[in-house]
């Protein structure tokens, strides 16, 4: 579940996000919605660390095979003499094999884009075109009460789930709801 | 909208980079989205005029596989001509566009912003135009999928001991990696572009922004991969060009076979293209009413540019020609004699054009900063390009080893049609792409204006988020 605050400028959406840490949310569930891109920390604070260029580089290591394989791999099985050079020469195999590691990584890279990204997306997700104008979504996954968030390497139960796992769903939703609409919110949009 | 511009009060406050008048995110959005309003009379008659242009050459092609390769002006010892001079001049055009594009982003220079878009576009289209030479050059074109490998009745596999099916490989590399470059910068700018527009304008932005919604993390992952991508492209460039130049230098065609010739093309690549960039900034300028965001600044970093590459050009063509003379092998001087004498006024248009005239006219800030001064000189280096590839190509071919064979070359007019057509393709594509998609990098253009946005303190006005990417 998720609900999204529409702000009007930086100032009220980064007094919102304060407010809602304060009140128990944590970092984790909190998320700003911009048009442009902000330093880390001036709205949120997110996880640096993506695994998207591993796929980069196993992109670019089948790529690499791939033109091993096109090159002297189909030069063996079908094999073309010509004057005294080698049927499988190193050379060209090289730059087949360059061309293709590069193409490969490059659509890796994409790709593991996409997926860390989680794009696109399988549902319908929470959102409003009046973002693009310059306004602020600050955004919070409401998780069931209870639950267990995923926490952050080197942080403990107690410091990425806080006080508010122990209420319901429902009751972080209206005090996420009331936070937001307090710190200056145009509007609020829930699931 | 529920909510007028007017609500959004910080970036009200926004003080349009280069210039003292401060602009909403509205109006920001409204000009650097100018270009996808509806078409007026004049973009309709220049798209006709392209495309009557292309509609020529494809007349012009379509003689040629109709006839025979005789309407060519190509004959025995000169078997490459207008075609492959069309193709090395396209390759070295699109070569800069990701490079400038690469480089400025690895370097976070700032100024970058609104040149980002035209630069990638202007790769993908003319490495696209580039893609097709090769293949009207070869004769009976409609076999040309013998070059695809796949496994086949006909016995026949491609031979990858050839340079040209290096070239295959290595532009296919190059077009769908300048694309996804190209695709990956606009797709916070379709998101916008989603949000703003109706009708099927709208479907289509939706489809091509993924779902895009400007997430913390997806600015963390999409700034990550931006430079990712902008390193894994610099290497397939620089390789591209020197693939096409190893179609030449592994030969041994007396004024090809030579070490320099890898790292010089990928110079004179380097060279046209950062010269075709500033054409289209220029016309880009003109054309959307974008001279706030295209300042005589980027002209003048542009202009140093040009200037580097236009010296470092020049110091690898005198070190080609001064080995030449100085070695005084005979068949090595007879290329170059044979191309000073008979093509005497197209060396000088090409030493003016590329060295010259970039050279004495680019030391100047005052030039620099002169749009009409850079688009003399960057039309003058891709005139003078184009000649330098012709030199290139068919001196050496007309006098090699044998001299019982020596010949000459005059292009057909169905190869100099070919050749305008390709003009006006590249032209037509551009055009076109220009009404469909965001031709200004908008929100890389608007993270500068928040970036550079004043606050005040006390007495004085500080930056609000200074410098840090």
């Amino acid at each position: 579940m998720e609900i999204l605050g529409i702000f009007s400028d930086m100032e009220s959406a980064g007094r919102g996000v304060e407010r809602l840490v304060r009140a128990g949310f944590t970092e984790a569930q909190i998320t700003s919605l911009t048009s442009v891109a902000y330093p880390d920390g001036v709205l949120v604070r997110t996880e640096q660390r993506s695994w998207f260029r591993w796929l980069a580089l196993a992109g670019g290591i089948v790529g690499a095979g791939a033109g091993f394989c096109l090159a002297a791999g189909t030069a063996w099985l079908y094999p073309v003499q010509t004057g005294d050079k080698p049927i499988i020469a190193l050379y060209p195999t090289g730059i087949i094999s360059f061309e293709l590691a590069m193409l490969f990584a490059i659509i890796g890279a994409i790709v593991g884009m996409f997926l860390e990204m989680r794009l696109p997306p399988l549902g319908k997700r929470l959102y409003d075109p009046a973002i693009s104008e310059g306004c602020i979504g600050i955004s919070v996954s409401i998780h069931t009460g209870g639950g267990v968030m995923a926490c952050r390497p080197g942080e403990g139960p107690g410091e990425c789930i806080g006080s508010i796992a122990s209420i319901s769903a429902g009751e972080q939703q209206s005090l996420a709801e009331g936070i937001m609409r307090e710190a200056g919110a145009l509007r609020v949009i829930a699931e | 909208m529920p909510e007028s511009h007017a609500s959004y009060s910080s970036h009200k406050s926004h003080e349009t980079h280069g210039t003292a008048e401060t602009k909403t995110v509205g109006q920001l959005n409204d000009e650097l989205l100018s270009s996808l309003r509806a078409p007026t009379r004049r973009w309709y008659l220049l798209a006709f005029f392209l495309g009557a242009v292309v509609a020529w050459g494809l007349f012009a092609f379509s003689w040629q596989v109709t006839h025979g390769m005789y309407v060519t002006g190509k004959n025995r010892p000169v078997m490459w001509g207008f075609y492959i001079t069309g193709f090395v001049f396209w390759v070295g055009i699109s070569h800069s566009g990701t490079m400038v594009s690469s480089i400025l982003r690895l370097s976070r220079a700032n100024w970058r912003r609104p040149i980002l878009r035209a630069a990638e576009a202007m790769t993908v289209f003319s490495i696209t135009v580039a893609g097709l030479f090769p293949l009207i050059h070869l004769g009976r074109n409609w076999t040309f999928f013998y070059m695809i490998p796949y496994p086949n009745q006909r016995g026949l596999w491609p031979n990858f001991r050839s340079a040209l099916l290096w070239d295959v490989t290595a532009i296919t590399a190059y077009i769908i990696g300048s694309s996804l470059f190209l695709y990956l910068g606009m797709l916070p700018d379709l998101a916008v572009a989603r949000d703003l527009s109706v009708g099927w304008r709208r479907k289509l932005y939706a489809v091509l922004a993924m779902g895009w919604r400007g997430t913390a993390r997806e600015w963390v992952v999409y700034h990550q991969a931006s430079t990712l991508m902008a390193a894994l492209i610099i290497p397939v460039a620089v390789s591209v060009h020197s693939i096409v130049a190893w179609d030449f230098a592994v030969t041994v065609v007396p004024g090809w076979h030579s070490t320099i010739f890898p790292p010089y093309f990928v110079i004179g690549a380097i060279l046209s293209g950062v010269a075709a960039v500033i054409t289209l900034m220029i016309i880009i300028r003109r054309a959307f009413r974008l001279e706030a965001y295209l300042t005589p600044l980027h002209f003048d970093n542009m202009g140093k540019l040009l200037l580097v590459i236009s010296l470092l050009w020049s110091y690898a063509y005198f070190v080609e020609v001064q080995t030449t003379w100085y070695a005084h092998e005979p068949i090595e001087w007879e290329v170059f004699s044979f191309m000073a004498g008979r093509y005497t006024p197209q060396l000088l248009i090409m030493l003016v054009g590329n060295s010259l005239l970039p050279i004495t006219a680019m030391c100047f800030k005052g030039l620099r900063r002169s749009i009409w001064v850079m688009l003399v000189v960057s039309l003058m280096v891709n005139v003078a390009m184009f000649i330098e590839r012709f030199l290139i190509i068919v001196p050496s071919l007309s006098h090699k080893n044998m001299p019982f064979v020596w010949g000459s070359y005059s292009p057909s007019w169905v190869e100099i049609s070919v050749n305008l057509a390709a003009l006006a393709g590249f032209a037509l594509l551009y055009t076109l792409f220009a009404k469909l998609f965001p031709i200004m990098a908008l929100t890389d253009v608007r993270e500068l204006e928040v970036r550079e946005a004043h606050i005040p303190l006390g007495r004085t006005r500080l930056p609000s988020i200074a410098g840090k990417e």
